[in-house]
Protein backbone atom coordinates (compact mmCIF):
# COMPACT_ATOMS: atom_id res chain seq x y z
CA UNK A 1 0.00 0.00 0.00
CA UNK A 2 1.53 3.90 -0.86
CA UNK A 3 -0.24 5.57 2.13
CA UNK A 4 2.74 6.45 3.55
CA UNK A 5 3.46 8.83 0.89
CA UNK A 6 -0.39 9.66 -0.58
CA UNK A 7 -1.30 10.85 2.72
CA UNK A 8 1.31 13.67 2.94
CA UNK A 9 0.78 14.11 -0.80
CA UNK A 10 -3.17 14.26 -0.51
CA UNK A 11 -2.64 16.68 2.21
CA UNK A 12 -0.81 19.26 0.45
CA UNK A 13 -2.73 18.99 -2.87
CA UNK A 14 -6.09 19.30 -0.36
CA UNK A 15 -4.07 22.47 1.62
CA UNK A 16 -2.57 23.92 -2.02
CA UNK A 17 -6.69 23.66 -3.74
CA UNK A 18 -7.61 25.68 -0.70
CA UNK A 19 -4.99 28.39 0.32
CA UNK A 20 -3.91 28.57 -3.30
CA UNK A 21 -5.92 26.86 -5.98
CA UNK A 22 -8.84 28.26 -5.17
CA UNK A 23 -7.80 31.88 -5.28
CA UNK A 24 -6.26 31.91 -8.43
CA UNK A 25 -8.29 31.69 -11.89
CA UNK A 26 -6.34 30.14 -14.82
CA UNK A 27 -7.95 30.71 -18.04
CA UNK A 28 -11.13 31.33 -16.55
CA UNK A 29 -11.23 28.09 -14.26
CA UNK A 30 -9.95 26.29 -11.98
CA UNK A 31 -7.68 23.22 -11.41
CA UNK A 32 -8.74 20.03 -9.33
CA UNK A 33 -5.50 19.21 -7.74
CA UNK A 34 -7.09 15.91 -5.60
CA UNK A 35 -8.85 14.86 -7.93
CA UNK A 36 -6.05 14.68 -10.49
CA UNK A 37 -3.77 13.10 -8.39
CA UNK A 38 -6.71 10.48 -7.29
CA UNK A 39 -7.26 9.55 -11.39
CA UNK A 40 -3.82 9.74 -11.75
CA UNK A 41 -3.09 7.10 -9.44
CA UNK A 42 -6.19 4.73 -9.98
CA UNK A 43 -4.78 4.80 -14.07
CA UNK A 44 -0.94 3.56 -12.37
CA UNK A 45 -2.31 1.63 -9.99
CA UNK A 46 -5.51 0.23 -10.16
CA UNK A 47 -8.89 0.33 -8.45
CA UNK A 48 -8.23 -1.00 -4.82
CA UNK A 49 -5.35 1.96 -4.36
CA UNK A 50 -7.06 4.34 -6.50
CA UNK A 51 -10.15 3.79 -4.55
CA UNK A 52 -7.74 4.52 -1.34
CA UNK A 53 -6.39 7.81 -2.55
CA UNK A 54 -9.57 8.96 -3.17
CA UNK A 55 -10.97 8.28 0.25
CA UNK A 56 -7.98 9.65 1.91
CA UNK A 57 -8.07 12.74 -0.56
CA UNK A 58 -11.91 13.13 0.11
CA UNK A 59 -11.35 13.25 4.05
CA UNK A 60 -8.73 16.29 3.84
CA UNK A 61 -10.97 18.03 1.52
CA UNK A 62 -14.23 17.39 3.21
CA UNK A 63 -11.65 19.00 6.00
CA UNK A 64 -11.31 22.06 4.17
CA UNK A 65 -14.63 22.17 2.76
CA UNK A 66 -17.83 24.00 4.94
CA UNK A 67 -20.36 21.44 2.85
CA UNK A 68 -21.24 18.45 4.60
CA UNK A 69 -18.38 16.06 5.34
CA UNK A 70 -18.44 13.13 3.33
CA UNK A 71 -19.27 14.72 -0.37
CA UNK A 72 -15.55 15.08 -1.33
CA UNK A 73 -14.87 11.02 -0.17
CA UNK A 74 -17.62 9.97 -1.75
CA UNK A 75 -16.85 11.49 -5.00
CA UNK A 76 -12.71 10.65 -4.73
CA UNK A 77 -13.67 7.27 -3.83
CA UNK A 78 -15.88 6.51 -6.73
CA UNK A 79 -13.68 8.39 -9.34
CA UNK A 80 -10.57 6.30 -8.09
CA UNK A 81 -12.24 3.31 -8.42
CA UNK A 82 -13.73 3.87 -11.95
CA UNK A 83 -10.62 5.23 -13.13
CA UNK A 84 -8.72 2.01 -11.95
CA UNK A 85 -11.10 -0.37 -13.56
CA UNK A 86 -9.28 -3.11 -15.99
CA UNK A 87 -11.38 -2.07 -18.89
CA UNK A 88 -9.54 1.63 -18.89
CA UNK A 89 -6.10 -0.48 -19.68
CA UNK A 90 -8.01 -1.37 -23.33
CA UNK A 91 -8.49 2.05 -24.23
CA UNK A 92 -4.53 2.88 -25.21
CA UNK A 93 -1.14 3.17 -24.83
CA UNK A 94 -0.58 5.26 -21.35
CA UNK A 95 -0.70 8.50 -22.93
CA UNK A 96 -4.27 8.12 -24.63
CA UNK A 97 -5.61 6.55 -21.12
CA UNK A 98 -3.96 9.64 -19.14
CA UNK A 99 -5.61 12.28 -21.36
CA UNK A 100 -9.11 10.55 -21.30
CA UNK A 101 -9.24 9.74 -18.32
CA UNK A 102 -7.98 13.03 -16.70
CA UNK A 103 -10.61 14.75 -18.48
CA UNK A 104 -13.48 12.02 -18.22
CA UNK A 105 -12.52 11.61 -14.24
CA UNK A 106 -13.43 15.19 -13.84
CA UNK A 107 -16.35 15.35 -16.00
CA UNK A 108 -17.67 12.47 -13.69
CA UNK A 109 -16.43 13.67 -10.38
CA UNK A 110 -17.85 16.80 -10.28
CA UNK A 111 -21.08 15.27 -11.85
CA UNK A 112 -21.17 12.60 -9.04
CA UNK A 113 -20.40 16.02 -6.41
CA UNK A 114 -23.23 18.17 -8.30
CA UNK A 115 -25.39 14.92 -7.66
CA UNK A 116 -24.67 14.44 -4.54
CA UNK A 117 -24.81 18.00 -3.27
CA UNK A 118 -28.26 18.34 -5.46
CA UNK A 119 -29.36 14.65 -3.28
CA UNK A 120 -28.63 16.61 0.41
CA UNK A 121 -30.65 19.44 -0.50
CA UNK A 122 -27.80 22.20 -1.87
CA UNK A 123 -28.93 24.10 -4.94
CA UNK A 124 -27.43 22.77 -7.95
CA UNK A 125 -27.86 24.90 -11.28
CA UNK A 126 -26.28 22.36 -13.38
CA UNK A 127 -25.99 24.27 -16.67
CA UNK A 128 -23.85 27.15 -14.70
CA UNK A 129 -21.74 25.39 -12.73
CA UNK A 130 -21.42 23.18 -15.94
CA UNK A 131 -19.77 26.38 -18.62
CA UNK A 132 -17.95 27.87 -15.23
CA UNK A 133 -16.30 24.74 -13.25
CA UNK A 134 -16.38 22.00 -15.01
CA UNK A 135 -15.28 22.40 -18.49
CA UNK A 136 -12.70 24.71 -17.32
CA UNK A 137 -11.44 21.92 -14.44
CA UNK A 138 -11.67 19.34 -16.91
CA UNK A 139 -9.23 21.25 -19.40
CA UNK A 140 -7.48 22.17 -17.21
CA UNK A 141 -6.84 19.46 -15.88
CA UNK A 142 -5.84 17.57 -18.89
CA UNK A 143 -3.03 19.83 -19.64
CA UNK A 144 -1.58 18.95 -16.21
CA UNK A 145 -2.11 15.44 -16.14
CA UNK A 146 1.28 15.01 -17.45
CA UNK A 147 3.08 16.37 -14.78
CA UNK A 148 1.09 14.77 -12.05
CA UNK A 149 1.79 11.18 -13.95
CA UNK A 150 5.31 11.97 -14.17
CA UNK A 151 5.62 12.67 -9.80
CA UNK A 152 3.43 9.86 -9.36
CA UNK A 153 5.48 7.34 -11.60
CA UNK A 154 8.58 8.28 -9.74
CA UNK A 155 6.34 7.32 -6.26
CA UNK A 156 5.30 4.41 -8.27
CA UNK A 157 8.83 3.11 -8.96
CA UNK A 158 9.96 3.49 -5.60
CA UNK A 159 7.55 1.24 -4.29
CA UNK A 160 6.94 -1.20 -6.51
CA UNK A 161 8.15 -4.90 -5.65
CA UNK A 162 11.63 -5.47 -7.47
CA UNK A 163 11.45 -6.91 -11.40
CA UNK A 164 7.99 -5.31 -11.40
CA UNK A 165 7.30 -3.25 -14.70
CA UNK A 166 5.17 -0.41 -15.75
CA UNK A 167 1.82 -0.98 -17.62
CA UNK B 1 -1.57 -6.02 -14.89
CA UNK B 2 -1.95 -6.52 -11.34
CA UNK B 3 -4.29 -8.49 -10.27
CA UNK B 4 -6.52 -6.65 -7.47
CA UNK B 5 -5.76 -8.58 -4.41
CA UNK B 6 -8.95 -6.92 -2.14
CA UNK B 7 -11.72 -6.25 -4.52
CA UNK B 8 -14.39 -5.47 -1.96
CA UNK B 9 -12.18 -2.73 -0.98
CA UNK B 10 -13.41 -0.06 -2.88
CA UNK B 11 -17.36 -1.01 -2.17
CA UNK B 12 -16.60 -0.96 1.52
CA UNK B 13 -14.73 2.28 0.95
CA UNK B 14 -17.83 3.93 -0.97
CA UNK B 15 -20.12 2.55 1.91
CA UNK B 16 -17.92 4.39 4.59
CA UNK B 17 -18.04 7.50 2.67
CA UNK B 18 -21.76 7.12 2.47
CA UNK B 19 -22.23 6.62 5.91
CA UNK B 20 -19.72 9.46 6.61
CA UNK B 21 -21.98 11.90 4.83
CA UNK B 22 -25.33 10.34 6.20
CA UNK B 23 -23.66 10.59 10.09
CA UNK B 24 -22.54 14.52 8.99
CA UNK B 25 -26.19 15.17 8.49
CA UNK B 26 -26.83 13.76 11.49
CA UNK B 27 -24.71 15.60 13.20
CA UNK B 28 -23.07 13.10 15.09
CA UNK B 29 -19.39 13.41 13.02
CA UNK B 30 -18.05 16.28 14.90
CA UNK B 31 -15.28 14.88 16.98
CA UNK B 32 -13.86 13.30 13.80
CA UNK B 33 -14.41 16.72 11.51
CA UNK B 34 -12.82 18.45 14.64
CA UNK B 35 -9.61 15.86 14.81
CA UNK B 36 -8.72 16.17 10.81
CA UNK B 37 -8.75 20.08 11.24
CA UNK B 38 -6.55 19.73 14.30
CA UNK B 39 -4.58 18.39 12.38
CA UNK B 40 -4.94 20.34 8.86
CA UNK B 41 -5.53 23.83 10.19
CA UNK B 42 -1.61 23.88 11.40
CA UNK B 43 -0.70 22.84 7.76
CA UNK B 44 -3.52 25.46 6.11
CA UNK B 45 -2.10 28.24 8.27
CA UNK B 46 2.01 27.58 7.45
CA UNK B 47 1.32 27.07 3.70
CA UNK B 48 -0.85 30.02 3.67
CA UNK B 49 2.02 32.02 5.21
CA UNK B 50 4.39 30.39 2.99
CA UNK B 51 2.60 31.72 -0.06
CA UNK B 52 2.09 35.09 1.32
CA UNK B 53 5.79 35.49 1.64
CA UNK B 54 6.53 34.07 -1.36
CA UNK B 55 4.06 36.44 -3.00
CA UNK B 56 5.58 39.35 -1.27
CA UNK B 57 9.30 38.39 -2.22
CA UNK B 58 7.91 38.35 -6.43
CA UNK B 59 7.59 41.88 -6.02
CA UNK B 60 11.14 43.00 -6.93
CA UNK B 61 10.61 46.52 -7.97
CA UNK B 62 10.84 48.35 -4.52
CA UNK B 63 9.41 51.64 -5.58
CA UNK B 64 6.32 49.82 -7.45
CA UNK B 65 5.74 47.70 -4.18
CA UNK B 66 5.78 50.82 -2.18
CA UNK B 67 3.29 52.74 -4.96
CA UNK B 68 1.60 49.61 -4.37
CA UNK B 69 1.38 49.98 -0.49
CA UNK B 70 0.31 53.85 -0.45
CA UNK B 71 -2.37 52.96 -2.81
CA UNK B 72 -3.63 50.09 -0.82
CA UNK B 73 -3.71 52.60 2.58
CA UNK B 74 -5.26 55.12 0.65
CA UNK B 75 -8.02 52.93 -0.80
CA UNK B 76 -8.54 51.65 2.99
CA UNK B 77 -8.55 55.03 4.22
CA UNK B 78 -11.10 55.64 1.32
CA UNK B 79 -13.08 52.51 2.60
CA UNK B 80 -12.78 53.44 5.88
CA UNK B 81 -14.41 56.54 4.93
CA UNK B 82 -17.02 55.32 2.79
CA UNK B 83 -18.30 52.83 5.53
CA UNK B 84 -17.77 55.61 8.21
CA UNK B 85 -20.06 58.15 5.86
CA UNK B 86 -22.95 55.24 5.57
CA UNK B 87 -22.51 54.88 9.27
CA UNK B 88 -23.32 58.14 9.85
CA UNK B 89 -26.35 58.25 7.58
CA UNK B 90 -27.36 55.38 9.13
CA UNK B 91 -27.23 56.97 12.85
CA UNK B 92 -29.16 60.07 11.06
CA UNK B 93 -31.52 57.76 9.78
CA UNK B 94 -32.54 56.52 13.11
CA UNK B 95 -32.23 59.76 15.08
CA UNK B 96 -34.88 60.62 12.94
CA UNK B 97 -36.94 57.67 13.46
CA UNK B 98 -35.99 58.08 17.31
CA UNK B 99 -37.54 61.64 17.36
CA UNK B 100 -40.68 60.75 15.42
CA UNK B 101 -41.12 58.30 17.94
CA UNK B 102 -40.57 60.81 20.65
CA UNK B 103 -42.70 62.91 18.78
CA UNK B 104 -45.37 60.06 18.84
CA UNK B 105 -45.02 59.81 23.02
CA UNK B 106 -45.86 63.82 23.22
CA UNK B 107 -48.59 63.96 21.32
CA UNK B 108 -50.16 61.14 23.40
CA UNK B 109 -49.12 61.72 27.17
CA UNK B 110 -51.54 59.08 28.00
CA UNK B 111 -49.79 56.38 27.30
CA UNK B 112 -47.78 54.29 28.46
CA UNK B 113 -44.87 53.52 25.78
CA UNK B 114 -41.78 51.09 26.79
CA UNK B 115 -38.76 51.83 24.55
CA UNK B 116 -37.18 48.67 22.47
CA UNK B 117 -35.15 48.24 20.36
CA UNK B 118 -35.66 45.37 17.84
CA UNK B 119 -32.75 43.34 17.91
CA UNK B 120 -29.17 43.61 20.45
CA UNK B 121 -26.27 45.41 18.81
CA UNK B 122 -22.84 43.17 19.39
CA UNK B 123 -20.52 45.52 20.10
CA UNK B 124 -17.37 45.36 22.23
CA UNK B 125 -14.06 43.26 21.48
CA UNK B 126 -14.51 40.67 18.20
CA UNK B 127 -12.27 37.67 17.61
CA UNK B 128 -9.82 38.90 14.67
CA UNK B 129 -9.75 35.77 12.23
CA UNK B 130 -7.44 36.00 9.51
CA UNK B 131 -8.76 34.41 5.77
CA UNK B 132 -6.43 31.48 4.94
CA UNK B 133 -7.95 29.71 2.54
CA UNK B 134 -11.24 28.73 0.60
CA UNK B 135 -13.36 26.12 0.54
CA UNK B 136 -12.31 23.25 -1.72
CA UNK B 137 -15.66 22.36 -2.92
CA UNK B 138 -16.15 25.16 -5.89
CA UNK B 139 -19.55 24.78 -6.01
CA UNK B 140 -19.97 27.12 -2.30
CA UNK B 141 -18.35 30.45 -1.55
CA UNK B 142 -17.07 29.99 2.14
CA UNK B 143 -14.18 31.28 3.49
CA UNK B 144 -11.71 29.38 6.31
CA UNK B 145 -10.60 32.29 8.77
CA UNK B 146 -7.79 30.77 11.46
CA UNK B 147 -10.06 31.40 14.61
CA UNK B 148 -12.11 28.44 15.68
CA UNK B 149 -14.24 27.21 18.97
CA UNK B 150 -11.68 27.75 21.22
CA UNK B 151 -11.92 31.33 20.79
CA UNK B 152 -15.45 31.60 21.17
CA UNK B 153 -16.90 31.59 17.66
CA UNK B 154 -20.16 29.43 17.01
CA UNK B 155 -22.20 28.68 13.93
CA UNK B 156 -24.54 31.34 12.60
CA UNK B 157 -22.06 34.25 14.39
CA UNK B 158 -22.20 37.09 12.07
CA UNK B 159 -18.67 37.83 10.09
CA UNK B 160 -17.44 41.73 8.77
CA UNK B 161 -14.92 43.99 7.73
CA UNK B 162 -13.59 46.58 10.41
CA UNK B 163 -15.99 48.95 8.81
CA UNK B 164 -19.45 46.94 9.21
CA UNK B 165 -19.65 45.37 5.84
CA UNK B 166 -21.11 42.25 6.16
CA UNK B 167 -19.07 39.33 4.96
CA UNK B 168 -21.05 36.27 5.50
CA UNK B 169 -21.94 34.10 9.12
CA UNK B 170 -20.18 31.19 10.42
CA UNK B 171 -21.15 27.95 8.69
CA UNK B 172 -19.13 25.47 10.68
CA UNK B 173 -16.83 25.72 12.93
CA UNK B 174 -13.32 23.55 14.22
CA UNK B 175 -10.84 24.15 16.82
CA UNK B 176 -8.80 26.66 14.70
CA UNK B 177 -10.88 26.87 11.94
CA UNK B 178 -14.30 28.22 11.11
CA UNK B 179 -15.92 28.58 7.45
CA UNK B 180 -17.41 31.38 6.41
CA UNK B 181 -20.62 31.54 3.65
CA UNK B 182 -20.39 34.26 2.15
CA UNK B 183 -23.55 37.07 1.50
CA UNK B 184 -23.44 36.12 -2.15
CA UNK B 185 -23.37 32.40 -1.82
CA UNK B 186 -27.11 31.36 -3.36
CA UNK B 187 -27.87 29.75 0.38
CA UNK B 188 -27.80 32.93 1.74
CA UNK B 189 -30.87 34.95 2.92
CA UNK B 190 -30.57 38.61 4.91
CA UNK B 191 -33.33 40.66 5.74
CA UNK B 192 -32.54 44.12 4.66
CA UNK B 193 -33.51 47.52 3.86
CA UNK B 194 -33.07 50.69 2.08
CA UNK B 195 -30.85 53.08 4.26
CA UNK B 196 -32.63 56.26 4.18
CA UNK B 197 -35.93 55.38 2.40
CA UNK B 198 -36.80 52.20 5.12
CA UNK B 199 -37.47 50.11 2.20
CA UNK B 200 -37.71 46.62 3.13
CA UNK B 201 -36.45 42.98 0.94
CA UNK B 202 -34.35 40.15 1.31
CA UNK B 203 -30.56 40.19 0.15
CA UNK B 204 -29.68 36.92 -1.55
CA UNK B 205 -26.52 35.47 -3.25
CA UNK B 206 -26.82 33.99 -6.94
CA UNK B 207 -24.89 31.43 -8.67
CA UNK B 208 -22.65 33.70 -10.63
CA UNK B 209 -21.51 35.44 -7.26
CA UNK B 210 -23.89 38.45 -7.50
CA UNK B 211 -25.91 40.42 -4.69
CA UNK B 212 -29.77 40.59 -5.34
CA UNK B 213 -32.08 42.22 -3.40
CA UNK B 214 -35.63 41.08 -3.68
CA UNK B 215 -39.24 40.69 -2.13
CA UNK B 216 -39.21 44.79 -2.53
CA UNK B 217 -43.05 45.75 -3.10
CA UNK B 218 -43.66 47.22 -6.68
CA UNK B 219 -44.82 50.62 -5.34
CA UNK B 220 -41.87 51.28 -3.69
CA UNK B 221 -39.45 53.96 -5.32
CA UNK B 222 -36.40 53.21 -5.04
CA UNK B 223 -32.95 54.88 -6.73
CA UNK B 224 -29.86 53.54 -7.58
CA UNK B 225 -26.51 54.49 -5.05
CA UNK B 226 -28.92 53.96 -2.04
CA UNK B 227 -27.15 52.02 0.80
CA UNK B 228 -28.77 48.61 1.70
CA UNK B 229 -28.43 47.43 5.67
CA UNK B 230 -29.07 44.38 7.30
CA UNK B 231 -32.70 45.01 8.73
CA UNK B 232 -32.79 42.59 11.94
CA UNK B 233 -35.90 41.01 11.08
CA UNK B 234 -35.78 37.63 12.22
CA UNK B 235 -33.24 38.20 14.96
CA UNK B 236 -30.17 36.67 13.02
CA UNK B 237 -28.11 39.18 12.59
CA UNK B 238 -27.83 43.10 14.08
CA UNK B 239 -29.07 45.85 12.53
CA UNK B 240 -27.44 47.89 10.32
CA UNK B 241 -24.73 46.00 8.71
CA UNK B 242 -23.48 47.03 5.39
CA UNK B 243 -24.75 44.58 2.38
CA UNK B 244 -23.89 47.18 -0.63
CA UNK B 245 -25.45 49.92 -2.56
CA UNK B 246 -27.94 49.74 -5.46
CA UNK B 247 -26.66 49.48 -8.90
CA UNK B 248 -29.45 48.17 -11.02
CA UNK B 249 -33.43 48.09 -10.71
CA UNK B 250 -35.28 45.94 -12.81
CA UNK B 251 -39.12 45.35 -12.10
CA UNK B 252 -41.57 43.68 -14.95
CA UNK B 253 -45.20 44.32 -14.71
CA UNK B 254 -46.82 41.02 -14.24
CA UNK B 255 -43.66 40.40 -11.29
CA UNK B 256 -44.88 40.33 -7.58
CA UNK B 257 -41.64 42.17 -6.22
CA UNK B 258 -39.12 44.33 -7.80
CA UNK B 259 -35.71 43.27 -7.87
CA UNK B 260 -32.25 44.61 -7.58
CA UNK B 261 -29.36 44.13 -8.06
CA UNK B 262 -26.51 45.63 -5.46
CA UNK B 263 -22.72 46.56 -5.88
CA UNK B 264 -21.47 44.89 -2.73
CA UNK B 265 -20.04 46.83 -0.26
CA UNK B 266 -16.16 44.73 -0.19
CA UNK B 267 -14.38 42.79 -2.61
CA UNK B 268 -14.65 38.98 -1.59
CA UNK B 269 -11.45 37.86 -3.06
CA UNK B 270 -9.60 40.42 -1.32
CA UNK B 271 -10.44 39.75 2.34
CA UNK B 272 -7.51 39.19 4.34
CA UNK B 273 -8.84 39.73 7.94
CA UNK B 274 -12.48 39.83 9.27
CA UNK B 275 -14.14 40.34 12.75
CA UNK B 276 -16.65 38.05 14.13
CA UNK B 277 -19.49 39.63 16.21
CA UNK B 278 -19.81 37.02 18.88
CA UNK B 279 -21.73 38.69 21.75
CA UNK B 280 -24.60 39.35 19.75
CA UNK B 281 -27.79 37.28 20.99
CA UNK B 282 -30.52 36.42 18.32
CA UNK B 283 -33.63 36.65 20.54
CA UNK B 284 -35.08 33.43 22.23
CA UNK B 285 -37.64 32.57 19.96
CA UNK B 286 -38.47 29.48 21.93
CA UNK B 287 -40.21 32.30 24.74
CA UNK B 288 -42.79 32.99 22.37
CA UNK B 289 -43.79 29.77 21.72
CA UNK B 290 -45.46 29.16 25.11
CA UNK B 291 -47.37 32.62 24.97
CA UNK B 292 -50.49 32.86 22.95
Amino acid sequence: MSLYFGIPILMLAAVLQSVWLEQSLIFGGRPDLPLLLVVTWAIIRGANEGATWGFVGGLFCDTLSGGSFGLWTFTLTAVGFLAGQSWVHALGPTVIRLALMSALGTLVGHALLLGAMAIVGYPVNWLYDLQTVIIPATLLNLVLSPFTFRLLVWFHQRTLPRGSMLG
Amino acid sequence: MKRESSPWLPWVLLVVALLLLSLHEAGALTHIENVLSYVLSPLERGVATVLDTMGTLTQTARDVRELQQQVTQLQQQNDALIQENIRLRQYEAENQEYRAQLNFARKNPTYSLVGADIINYGCSIYPCGKVVGQDTNPYLRDLLIDVGSRDGIAIGMPVVTGGAAMVGRIAWVAPHLAYVRLINDPQSHIAAMLQQSRITGMVVGTDDGRLIMTEILPDEKISKGETVISSAVGGLLPRGLILGQIAEIAHQESALFQEATLRPALDFRRLETVLVITDFNPPDFQELQGNP
